[in-house]
């Protein structure tokens, strides 16, 4: 099966290409890439085997690479299967997933992930790469076989989760890592300092009484980390970036040499500790209890007048769709983690997909578990940094694509002719409602229920294959494959 | 999804009373004058009001607390209404049910109001969302405890006349501490001046208290700070602060933080002593001290009722 | 408007005067007699009949006031609680003759409320009603025994009274058409 995919805004980092025109695949990979600018001469090979896709005004870039999924499988089922975690990555652009080793049991040793891989071979809509983790059972105490789990198919290693509270075994992992080229991907949190937690440490959880995660316990490993690394030489990557203080420290760190790298979540970037806050209004409510469901603001009004900000106007006080780990912050931290993100800094952003069932939210705000599922909203709310002009969308691209593919120390996935096909388009203008009723992953815990957002998938493509397709996204008629030709050279200004 | 009229319309019915952030000072004020009628009815023969007779109010009490469940059980009987004590030590999870269930559960049984006192801040809000009658906070975690801030707001005022221009100064363990949370709301909105005094092991930065409020003034020096205080409230300093070295010792806490009668004596002479209880004598107040002409701290407990009764009436309104 | 004055100052005053003697005459004096007038016009009138009273009979009776908030049937009914305002009978009732007093009966609900409250302060000799305004339309079997004028009205209309201790300006009662406002 051949595809053309025609006439969309073709973005690809890794070339710094950012243009007009066609993509050809075939066989799994990108054949051609034709620009419409010397389209002129190329003779559009159209036959009976070929499906147009026609993506204009939607940008075709390379699949997305997130370096941070728990997908749940083995052993948390109920939660999420690698198969609804890939297809819920497919709905969202992303054609590989890294996947985070706590699992039941965990990724420690080389037969789970390589039970990992089979499962994902076998139901996998996307490609699946496991991270191993750095101690056995992520108990922070003993390194796992890492050479044996690396020749198994890791392609890095973390105790997600939770972090390597000893210094000489953070120190030791560092070392041993670096002999094998691969990335320590760290969850930075001195543990000390977030006992009983609740939300970010500040003017909110004071005024809400919970207990707070000060920026510092991020911070304080952040730097230790930092300084292991520097120590090792070894390639520390940080997860989930989250505050102010970590920005500089890494910054700094990258200044003088280290091979420090980092990653943010979409919510981290957007959305601050405000959103536990909440609503007020909504539990001083007259008459029946609340009943959330994004349909209640449904309408798909193309007059879309989008806030400058997203606000937690949906939520009441304590929602547990905010609880996440590390907590939401405060809007200094989010514009330092722009800012990051724009300076290369920050050199990707992860989804941190963390599905919870509905009883694992459904309860007390502390004793709920923490985590958002992120993979269908994470370029939506991403996308909101473009629409207040806070980030180019080039740059927002690369942020999905060249940037995690450098952390993993591979060359960028990337549209040139030979590459493998995996491709998303997206428009990035197109408005809709979170719906979490509608996704693909099983985790339905997000605090954007019924929020509007704009920009979405509307097609993903793995591996030549069509993964996700956003109804009848990109049909040609007839009409249009055999005009299709012409309609290139003269810049299809009547196709509609 | 409705959103209500809010706080400070006047006859936009309440339906909940989770904190008092959305009380408005009007509403605090029809509250405290209805509260003074209940204590008139309080002082009768026979100490009961047929008005929410046929109404069902569970006590629903994660945590143990004597006397506020006490109190609210005979705020509901004194107006009539069935009142069904519901009392599970520790959190609803380490009871194997959880707390939505057992609100879906106490719904189903006809329950009309939901006094509610959990460890975890916040869980009353959890309840609202599934409860179609409505939830009264009888303490939530370090969150809420606003029947408590209506109680001292309301002794306050039944002793000094007026609320508002008063200089009310609130000393102890304040990071921990619903009732000054809520008392913070309280005399805020009602116009006193409010200074909290504590270590700063058991406040936090400054600047996250004046985020929420503004005019509020924050010290650790208590004999500058209760100089010329109209009312001075020590909070109880529980003991589990000193083993998570909050503090170094009970006896430096003392000589620090409680109050004693030299330094109510530096306070205005009609200056008021209040204790939410239970008290540590001898830790954050001298017995002397508790006992003394200016201790209001068993009017707070005898008022404590009326003020309930006030409550459970107002939401008791269609 | 709409709005029909019956009554103006002086009615009022020699309606009081009239009850205040019926009073006197129905109890053989007012040795044991006390009043207790009904929030929130109801507690004026009793202090003027209790004036009339003394004028009368040089002896001045004891006056109470009563809020019937917490004894209506109808909470829940009505839209929102209102405040509850004191109750101050500041007397023992028990083996007096207590005359409730109020401004305007109507559909007996109030009295029945307030005959119940009364009830939980004690055990009086016996119970009396003095109204200014009967309206008729009785949902319940209570009459007054001392009235200030009957005046016969549909129930589409409503019975506004002013009192100038509550209400200001100059007393007055007035038949105002529905739609207006009014107190009962």
């Amino acid at each position: 099966m051949r595809y053309l995919i025609k006439n969309g805004s073709i973005i690809d980092p890794a070339r710094r290409v950012a243009t007009v025109g066609n993509v050809l695949v075939e066989d799994g990979k990108v054949v051609q890439v034709i620009d419409l600018a010397d389209l002129t001469l190329t003779p559009e090979p159209l036959d009976e085997h070929t499906e147009v896709i026609n993506a204009r005004g939607a940008v075709i870039a390379p699949g997305f690479l997130d370096l941070h999924a728990h997908v749940r499988e083995p052993g948390e089922e109920h939660k999420e299967t690698i198969e609804t975690a890939t297809k819920a990555a497919a709905a969202g652009g992303f054609t590989t997933l890294c996947v985070m080793p706590d699992t039941r049991p965990s990724i420690d040793c080389a037969a789970v992930a390589r039970q990992v891989r089979e499962i994902a071979r076998r139901r996998g809509v996307v490609r699946i790469e496991p991270i191993g983790a750095i101690t056995l059972g992520r108990a922070g105490q003993t390194l796992t076989e890492m050479a044996e789990l690396v020749e198994a198919g890791c392609v890095g290693f973390s105790d997600e989760g939770n972090a390597v509270a000893d210094a000489a075994v953070m120190r030791n992992a560092l070392a041993y890592a670096a002999m094998l080229d691969v990335p320590i991907m760290a969850h930075c949190e001195e543990t000390r300092l977030t006992r009983g937690w609740g939300m970010h440490d500040g003017a909110v959880s004071i005024r809400l009484g919970l207990p707070g995660y000060p920026a510092a316990a991020e911070e304080a490993m952040v730097a230790r980390d930092i300084a292991l690394a520097e120590m090792t030489g070894a390639h520390l990557h940080i997860c989930h970036v989250s505050t102010a203080g970590s920005v500089a420290l890494i910054r700094a760190a990258k200044a003088r040499g280290v091979r420090v790298t980092a990653e943010v979540t979409p919510h981290h970037l957007t959305l601050t500790d405000q959103w536990v806050l909440g609503n007020l209004a909504l539990v001083r409510a007259e008459g029946k209890a609340i009943q959330r469901s994004g349909r209640d603001r449904a309408e798909d009004d193309d007059g879309l007048d989008l806030p400058s900000r997203l606000k937690p106007t949906l939520l009441p006080p304590y929602h547990t769709s905010t609880r996440v780990r590390p907590p939401l912050r405060t809007e200094h931290d989010v514009e330092a983690l722009i800012e990051g993100l724009r300076d290369g800094t920050i050199d990707a952003i992860a989804s941190d997909h963390e599905p919870q069932s509905a009883v694992d939210k459904e309860c007390e705000y502390r004793l709920a578990a923490p985590g958002i599922s992120s993979l269908e909203t994470a370029l939506g709310l991403a996308l909101t940094l473009v629409h207040r002009g806070k980030l180019d969308l080039v740059d927002l691209v690369a942020k999905f694509t060249e940037g995690p593919a450098t952390v993993l120390g591979r060359a960028p996935a990337t549209l040139r002719p030979g590459s493998p096909a995996d491709i998303v388009i997206f428009d990035p203008d197109s408005p809709w409602t979170v719906d979490p009723a509608k996704f693909f992953s099983k985790g339905r815990n997000t605090p954007l229920a019924g929020q509007r957002l704009k920009g979405q998938v509307m097609l993903t493509m793995c591996r030549g294959q069509i993964v996700f397709r956003r109804g009848n996204f990109g049909v040609a008629t007839g009409a249009l494959q055999q005009a299709s030709r012409l309609e290139g050279i003269l810049g299809s200004e009547h196709e509609e | 999804m409705s959103v209500s009229a809010g706080a400070g319309t006047a006859r936009s019915r309440r339906r909940h009373v989770l904190d008092l952030d959305d009380f408005s000072p009007q509403e605090i004020d029809e509250i405290l004058e209805t509260a003074a009628s209940m204590k008139e009815v309080l002082g009768r023969a026979i100490k009961q009001v047929p008005t929410l007779r046929g109404k069902t109010i569970v006590n629903m009490f994660f945590e143990e607390s004597t006397r506020t469940r006490i109190s609210f059980e005979l705020a509901g009987k004194a107006l009539s209404a069935n009142v069904v004590n519901f009392t599970a030590r520790g959190s609803s999870v380490e009871k194997g049910e959880s707390l939505v269930d057992t609100v879906r559960t106490l719904q189903a049984l006809g329950a009309d109001i939901l006094v509610m006192r959990h460890s975890e801040s916040g869980a009353p809000y959890l309840a609202a969302q599934y409860f179609h009658g409505s939830v009264i906070n009888a303490g939530d975690g370090r969150h809420a405890h606003p029947t408590q801030a209506l109680l001292d707001l309301f002794t306050v005022r039944q002793r000094l006349g007026r609320i508002e221009g008063l200089k009310v100064v609130i000393v102890g363990d304040i990071l921990h501490s619903r009732v000054a949370r809520s008392n913070l709301w309280g005399f805020t909105r009602m116009g006193a001046s409010v200074t909290l005094c504590a270590p700063h092991t058991l406040i936090g930065p400054e600047s996250f208290w004046k985020a929420t409020w503004p005019h509020l003034t924050i010290t650790s020096n208590l004999d500058e700070c209760i100089t010329g205080a109209d009312v001075i409230m020590t909070l109880r300093l529980q003991r589990e602060r000193m083993e998570a070295g909050l503090l170094p010792s009970l006896r430096e806490y003392t000589r620090f933080f409680g109050i004693t009668a030299e330094r109510v004596a530096r306070a205005a002479p009609h200056c008021l002593v209040m204790h939410p209880g239970p008290m540590n004598e001898g830790v954050e107040i001298m017995p002397d001290v508790a006992v003394s002409a200016q201790s209001v701290i068993e009017e707070q407990v005898a008022n404590g009722v009326a003020v309930r009764m006030a409550l459970l009436y107002r939401l008791s309104g269609e | 408007m709409g709005e029909k004055q019956i009554l103006d100052a002086d009615d009022i005053r020699r309606a009081i005067t009239r009850i205040a003697h019926e009073i006197a005459e129905r109890n053989a004096g007012v040795r044991d007699v006390a009043l207790v007038g009904i929030r929130r016009r109801g507690a004026p009138l009793a202090m003027r009949i209790a004036a009339a009273l003394e004028e009368i009979e040089r002896v001045r009776v004891p006056v109470g006031i009563l809020d019937i908030t917490l004894y209506r049937d109808d909470l829940g009914i009505r839209g929102p609680a209102p405040v509850v305002h004191a109750t101050d009978i500041p007397f023992d009732i028990n083996g007096r003759t207590v005359v409730l007093v109020d401004d305007v009966l109507y559909t007996g609900r109030t009295i029945r409320a307030a005959l119940d409250a009364l009830t939980d302060f004690g055990r009086p000799a016996r119970i009396q009603l003095a109204v200014l305004i009967d309206r008729g339309h009785r949902e319940l079997p209570i009459r007054a025994d001392f009235v200030g004028k009957n005046v016969p009205t549909s129930r589409d209309e409503r019975i506004a009274t002013r009192l100038h201790e509550v209400d200001g300006g100059a007393d007055g009662v007035f038949i105002v058409r529905a739609s207006e406002t009014a107190t009962e």
